[in-house]
């Protein structure tokens, strides 16, 4: 009787915290779906509007090619602190410049320029091939890791963002870069490996005419 | 009467190497006795130290359980999922969209389950601990990459995150939560009836059944407990991170049985205490703290910790040849 009495009391503990503090809310699935709906977050969409408002209006703030790579012939160190941009505490860094320079050659993956006057081999590589890096998400400093409340979004952001370049400025700088033609670019690089990405500088294009 | 100086250092030997460890890094590394050191040593052991104050219970019965890093690590990631995502039940119709709160405890209970499963299986089937728990870490381990799809769930909110993240007190509430686990669980293992029966069955387990203890509840208990205890640290470790990795916990089973040995608790049951895990973990917490503030290689710090576990069992071995 003692022990029933016993767990009586504690059935009736356990009841009045489940009460107090209930354990979950029950609702439908079509609700559910709905509520998820609302609070996924959608890149596509974020990238879309980030493209049209802030990117578009921050390229004047990206910093000359030929100042760019003077400075990374001079001193690779000095280019990194004066002009990059480092993403937590990654060793990548990135690197937001605009520029024109004169085709060199090209192919379905590159574009290759000469920037500096009296150059003959290529100093720049437009990149018209598939994109899988953070180059114009990290370059512009206009988003930051910490306002996202996962990495994952983070990372859709990139992909859309590439999306949109692989969809609108990469063929028309493809079908029109031709060898002699001047072009006119703003771009970001990201630098995995000094020995490689720097010479010639691996630019991902935002805005890209041809003359 | 006096105790012999050699009996005094196999007694305490656990203290002495934690106080020995102290002094030295505290006249070598200037950083080493900070408050803000010290808080961090105390919030990198409290997982660690759940781990490992169920394993003392189930070592003290004479058996032991590789499965709690991997339960730690469900546990946690199915409190992340239905805290995240919430738990649908197409048959109904519905979805139960889990609180906090609720996510704590579910976790718990995927912890006890689990532990239960493991107390069964040893008791019932009779298969060796060793081979049951192993079972139960590849278990673990699958069903965390099932539920998980292999891949972290993250974003848990903040007020998950206030048990791995948040402070009470200005103390880490991670620090209240494995203290607070040491004192209940002293008092259990000393104080209760199932500490003696504990104690008893590792002891000798026949002479327990023969006193009319039931040998196989105890061990059942015993189990539920330490994956429950797992299931806290899984909890407290997602909570930290503000993510439930799905590799989360490896080779965690390790670290807590070092600590039990180091804290003098005899690997062939019956002898040994929480107080003295509680330093095996603090032990383990330092030495991690000062190789890393003393820049050694992360490759010899495991060349060091293992001569010191080794070490630790040769001198649980002399001390018991002595008795």
């Amino acid at each position: 009787m003692k022990r029933v009495l016993g767990w009586f009391i504690v059935a009736v503990v356990v009841a009045v915290i489940f009460w107090r503090f209930p354990l979950f809310r029950v609702v439908s699935l079509q609700e559910a779906a709905a509520a998820k709906a609302t609070k996924t977050f959608n890149a596509t969409e974020f990238a879309e509007g980030f493209w049209n408002t802030r990117l578009m209006q921050s390229l004047e703030r990206a910093v000359s090619a030929e100042k760019l790579l003077t400075g990374i012939r001079n001193n690779p160190a000095d280019a990194k602190k004066n002009f990059g941009r480092t993403l937590g505490v990654s060793e990548s860094y990135t690197f937001f410049v605009a520029g024109h320079g004169r085709v060199v050659a090209a192919n379905e993956d590159e574009v290759q320029l000469v920037v500096s006057e009296g150059a003959t081999e290529a100093e720049v590589s437009l990149q018209v091939g598939l994109l899988f890096n953070s180059a114009v998400r990290d370059g512009t400093g206009l988003l930051n890791v910490s306002d996202y409340p996962n990495s994952q979004d983070f990372n859709a952001i990139s992909e859309a963002l590439n999306r949109i370049i692989e969809e609108r400025v990469q063929p028309p700088l493809r079908e029109q870069a031709q060898v002699g033609r001047i072009v006119r670019f703003v771009g970001c690089a990201e630098v995995n490996h000094e020995e490689t990405d720097l010479k010639p500088l691996k630019i991902v294009p935002i805005q890209a005419s041809v003359e | 009467m006096k105790m012999p100086s050699r009996e005094i250092l196999l007694r305490f030997q656990s203290l002495l190497a934690l106080v020995g460890m102290i002094l030295f890094l505290s006249w070598h590394e200037p950083n080493f006795l900070t408050l803000a050191n010290w808080q961090n040593i105390l919030l990198q052991i409290s997982v660690n130290l759940c781990l490992s104050i169920g394993m003392t219970l189930i070592i003290l019965t004479g058996g032991i359980d590789l499965s709690v890093g991997a339960i730690l690590g469900l546990s946690g990631a199915v409190a992340a999922g239905v805290l995240k995502n919430g738990l649908a039940l197409p048959a109904l119709g519905v979805q139960l969209q889990f609180t906090p709160f609720g996510a704590v405890i579910a976790g718990i209970v995927v912890g006890l389950v689990l532990g239960w499963f493991n107390g069964i299986a040893i008791t019932r089937f009779r298969l060796p601990p060793f081979v049951a728990t192993l079972g139960m870490l590849s278990i673990g381990r699958g069903l965390t990459m099932l539920w998980t799809n292999g891949f972290p769930i993250t974003g848990l909110g903040a007020t998950f995150g206030f048990i791995g993240a948040g402070f009470w007190l200005g103390v880490p509430t991670a620090i209240w939560i494995s203290a607070l686990l040491v004192v209940v669980f002293y008092v259990v293992a000393k104080h209760s009836v199932l500490g003696r029966y504990i104690y008893a069955v590792g002891g000798s387990e026949r002479a327990a059944s023969f006193s009319g203890v039931n040998t196989n509840r105890v061990k059942v208990w015993v189990y539920t407990l330490g994956g429950g205890l797992a299931a806290v640290g899984g909890l407290i470790l997602t909570a930290r991170l503000d993510a439930a990795d799905p590799k989360a916990g490896l080779g965690y089973e390790l670290d807590s049985i070092a600590a039990v040995v180091i804290g003098g608790t005899s690997l062939s049951g019956g002898r040994g205490s929480i107080c003295g895990t509680v330093l095996g973990c603090l032990i383990i917490g330092v030495l991690n703290n000062g190789l890393v503030l003393l820049e050694v290689s992360p490759f010899w710090q495991q060349v060091i910790k293992g001569l010191v576990i080794i070490a630790a069992v040769a001198l649980d071995k002399a001390g018991t040849k002595k008795e």
